[in-house]
């Protein structure tokens, strides 16, 4: 088993292409998102009334914003749908209503942002509630998104290059050739798994690293939890890629199975909040890897949860680990009765 | 008594194969002893692939059985005894050579020093010793033979068994490889290769011709040249398809 991973080891930093989109990719595509979504020379336009508190109203002042203050009998909503203006605020007996256009990240991100300062000198108690005219989410988009990525791109990489390796192995013959040697069925999996752990856990420690560090998104929960989800989500992947494989017959066909196996867990990890949906679908998400990694990744960095509110679907995870590990095992004897 | 003085022997019993549909073996049966080339004569899609994996175990015989030293293939306690050279080169391609051996090494329990040594050793008989740190996907077919070789010997197994191993290899090397065949069956070892060329079976003791799927003939070569008007193997097979051997 330690040969087989000491091979893994050396195959991978001899091919530095696979090497590049497991360390590499993954953090230049969170960076291109942080771009994409994150800071832009955006100035929120925001109109209130002319009943607005003025103490709020100079906080926002304060800010990179521009107010325009509204004559009561003005159809709010007729703005905000010819992009005269980005949000609407009026005060409420809590806190503040904010009324935009849609669910757009950037613009939602910067306002929500820019209110909050504004209001943590003067009521920071005050709640916030956001109606949008078109779609109805509450709740961030980008956050979701960012971590949700986290999860999803480390999976996707990481089943991509484990399957692709392990239906290499047998279609070169090697695998025959590994299996007439006196190693244990079970040894090959676990030394593919833990080979690839290694990347995939190096990738983890990367990925999460650079988010916290040099994105400065920002993380509530601990570090090494982050990292420790990831892991483990990592792992899922390297089996199921190596199950994947076994009704693979090329490269190409690893990548046939890309819409079967990645795509379904990208709409359950998050993108879509699993208790929105119709028709019992949110039961589906039982059974994806990638719906429990994310969601743990979502109650650490978002909620702050520790160990004690997130075990369960670490166990989970750990489950699929296991099951895939004994299947993944048993499917070896097509080459090897023993 | 054939089998006279023989300490390890390879049975091949009323082995059959099919795959879905289609049987690929019937009935075969010979044995292959210690001290002697075994040839496997057979155009190509007649079932020798199949029969050296039921024999090596990676395949399951449908009827019959393959025991080797009295024991039932397959068993872990045979996997250190058998070299297995198959006939895709089944090497890592994005590792060094002297990688590749280092790892099949280490499962054959080979560590260290040992392990060291006898890859050099093996470098230096494959004529690869200049080769070896250099990534396999850069050697040319002939290299990756020998590389491919070299592994199944490398924990110095009491029984080979090769796939067409000189398929794509030129006569010089070809004639080393040979002669490196010879100095093994020399030393007590089972031998058994598959080839489609004919002149090959020439430097076997024992020949097994397979056509369709059956066993047309298994002897010692000179009594099989004696067999035919021209003395040459070859004409087994036109007899064979003459008769019309099918399954």
């Amino acid at each position: 088993m330690i040969s087989l991973i000491i091979r893994i080891v050396k195959q991978m930093i001899n091919d530095k292409r696979s090497l590049a989109l497991i360390l590499i990719v993954p953090v230049l595509l969170l960076s291109l998102l942080y771009l994409l979504l994150g800071d832009s020379s955006y100035v929120p336009k925001i109109a209130v009334n002319e009943s607005f508190p003025s103490t709020i109203l100079s906080e926002l002042k304060n800010q990179d914003t521009e107010i325009i203050i509204l004559e009561s009998s003005e159809n709010t909503e007729q703005l905000v749908k010819n992009n005269k203006v980005d949000a609407f605020l009026e005060i409420n007996n809590v806190g503040i209503d904010i009324k935009m256009l849609e669910v757009n990240s950037v613009k939602v991100v910067k306002i929500t942002d820019v209110i909050k300062k504004a209001m943590t000198n003067v009521n920071p108690t005050g709640s916030l509630t956001i109606n949008y005219i078109y779609g109805q989410t509450n709740g961030s988009t980008f956050d979701n998104l960012g971590y949700m990525l986290l999860g999803v791109l480390s999976f996707f990489f990481v089943f991509l290059i484990s399957g692709i390796s392990f239906v290499r192995e047998r279609t070169t013959g090697t695998m025959e050739r590994l299996m007439l040697t006196p190693i244990k069925r079970s040894g090959v999996v676990a030394g593919y798994t833990l080979g690839f752990g290694i990347f995939a856990a190096l990738q983890s420690v990367i990925i999460v690293l650079y988010t916290k560090y040099i994105l400065k998104m920002e993380f509530v929960g601990s570090v090494p939890l982050v990292i420790l989800i990831m892991i483990l989500l990592a792992f899922t992947a390297v089996s199921m890629g190596a199950l994947v494989s076994i009704f693979a017959n090329s490269e190409f066909q690893v990548v046939q199975f890309i819409p079967v196996f990645i795509v379904p867990q990208i709409f359950f990890s998050g993108l879509i909040p699993v208790d929105t949906l119709p028709y019992g679908l949110s039961n589906l998400a039982y059974i994806m890897p990638v719906y429990y990694g994310c969601t743990a990744l979502q109650n650490v960095l978002i909620k702050g949860f520790g160990i004690e509110k997130i075990w369960r679907y670490l166990l989970m995870l750990l489950i699929f680990i296991v099951i895939l590990f004994i299947f993944n095992t048993l499917a070896l004897k097509k080459y090897r009765k023993l | 008594m054939l089998y006279e003085g023989v300490i390890l022997k390879i049975e091949i019993n009323n082995v059959s194969k099919s795959f879905g549909e289609k049987q690929v073996l019937k009935n075969i049966t010979f044995t292959a002893i210690d001290g002697e080339i075994l040839c496997l004569l057979g155009p190509s899609g007649s079932g020798k692939t199949t029969l050296i994996r039921l024999i090596t175990g990676s395949l399951e015989c449908d009827a019959g059985e393959v025991i080797i030293d009295g024991i039932k293939v397959p068993h872990i306690s045979l996997m250190k005894n058998i070299g297995f050279m198959p006939q895709s080169d089944a090497l890592y391609l994005d590792i060094s050579g002297y990688d590749n051996m280092l790892f099949f090494g280490r499962l054959f329990g080979l560590y260290g020093k040992l392990l060291k040594q006898r890859a050099e050793e093996l470098f230096t008989l494959v004529d690869l010793s200049n080769e070896s740190n250099k990534l396999v996907i850069n050697y040319s077919g002939g290299m990756k033979k020998r590389l491919s070789l070299a592994i199944a010997l490398l924990h110095n197994p009491e029984i080979l068994i090769l796939d067409e191993p000189t398929v794509g290899i030129d006569p010089v090397i070809r004639r080393v490889i040979w002669n490196q065949f010879e100095l093994l069956r020399q030393q007590g070892k089972i031998i058994i290769v598959s080839t489609h060329v004919m002149d090959e079976a020439e430097r076997c003791q024992q020949a097994a011709l397979i056509y369709n799927g059956n066993l047309i003939a298994h002897d010692k070569i000179e009594n099989l040249k004696t067999q035919t008007k021209s003395g040459s193997i070859e004409e087994l097979f036109f007899t064979a398809k003459e008769i019309g051997v099918n399954l």
